[in-house]
């Protein structure tokens, strides 16, 4: 699975221990972490009977990943992507959905 | 004009923060909202989770092993009904978030340190652990690294924690799943004589909790340690 978007956000490597030094900010982690906790904690939950990954594949896919294709970012970070990934991976994000829906929110967030 | 008196220090009062918008911060969104559109869970089911991943943190499971050092009653119904000693600590196993955690749901037993034996947890399959309880796990605990090693070579690993354990103590690594957690009961150390349920809950890290390092007077922090990419990767 080949994401454009994905490959770019890697690429742009903004990842929380390099912005952190940038900024002079001492949290250890970002601060999407725990929503980030309950996107997954709610996605496990809501997956059952669905073509959403379970808890189990979830955790499967993120170690390999994350081993992989992430190996270069950090924790939470290749969570995050890997998660990213393993959603394009089913169809349940398409690689426009996932670039509109970026470029929305950045907007959003920057307006 | 009147002098404006620092009797607070702004270093402090404002804290410095990240000054951009970063891909990962826009990308947490955006997955989030899609999913959220995709009906495959609601906002209120997103919201409710991440107040419980906020709220939780090791220190009903200290003030729980610091009780247990005071109280040998409340040591024995620790060991016997962990569930219950751990409602007395305000962590309710069956209904931890007050809406359910799917992944959460589980028999729960604490498990005590002797001379002879040290416990450590572990979860080999993936990162299952006494969340309720003790908070989010560790960045290393979730490392395929951590969880073959520790089964396979566990006083290696131990060491690299710093905690060196002589021969004669034997070792047990017990594997959390979905339905089974666990959490260490260290033994109370020397020079702690005295000291009140607050002293020895500082000094109950989320590590000794974990099996990772011992209790001791003075040390109130975490084993920094350094997150190793596994050798043979899961799909190797």
């Amino acid at each position: 699975m080949d994401s454009e978007a994905l490959t770019q956000i890697v690429e742009r490597n903004q990842v929380w221990p390099r912005m952190a030094a940038k900024y002079g900010v001492e949290n250890p982690v970002p601060p999407w972490k725990t929503s980030l906790d309950g996107l997954c904690d709610a996605l496990d939950q809501g997956s059952c009977g669905t073509t959403a990954p379970s808890f189990q594949e979830r955790r499967d896919e993120e170690d390999v990943l994350s081993a992989t294709v992430y190996s270069d970012l950090p924790y939470p970070e290749n969570q995050l992507v890997s998660l990213a990934h393993s959603l394009m991976a089913r169809g349940i994000v398409t690689e426009s959905e996932l670039q509109q829906k970026l470029s929305a929110i950045r907007a959003r967030l920057e307006a | 004009m009147t002098e404006h008196h620092h009797d607070h220090d702004h270093d402090r009062t404002v804290k410095p923060m990240v000054d951009e918008i970063t891909d990962f911060e826009v990308l947490e969104i955006a997955l989030r909202e899609l999913c959220i559109e995709k009906g495959i869970f609601t906002a209120e089911e997103h919201r409710r989770f991440t107040e419980f991943a906020e709220q939780i943190g090791p220190t009903p499971a200290a003030r729980l092993v610091a009780r247990a050092w005071l109280d040998p009653d409340f040591k024995s119904l620790a060991l016997a009904e962990p569930m219950t000693a751990s409602k007395e600590v305000g962590v309710d196993w069956l209904e931890p978030t007050g809406f359910g955690t799917p992944s959460d749901f589980t028999a729960f037993q604490i498990l005590e340190d002797t001379s002879t034996v040290h416990n450590v947890i572990v979860c080999a399959l993936c990162s299952c652990y006494p969340r309720p309880i003790l908070g989010n796990s560790p960045e290393w605990y979730r490392t395929p690294n951590y969880r073959r090693r520790l089964v396979r070579w566990p006083r290696q690993v131990l060491a690299e924690f710093g905690l060196y354990l002589s021969d004669d103590v034997e070792v047990r690594v017990q594997d959390s799943n979905q339905k089974h957690r666990f959490m260490v009961m260290p033994m109370r150390p020397e020079g702690t004589d005295g000291w009140t349920e607050e002293q020895l809950t500082e000094i109950i890290t989320r590590d000794c909790l974990i099996g990772v390092a011992l209790p001791k007077a003075g040390v109130t922090t975490n084993v920094i340690t350094a997150t190793r990419a596994a050798m043979h990767p899961a799909g190797d």
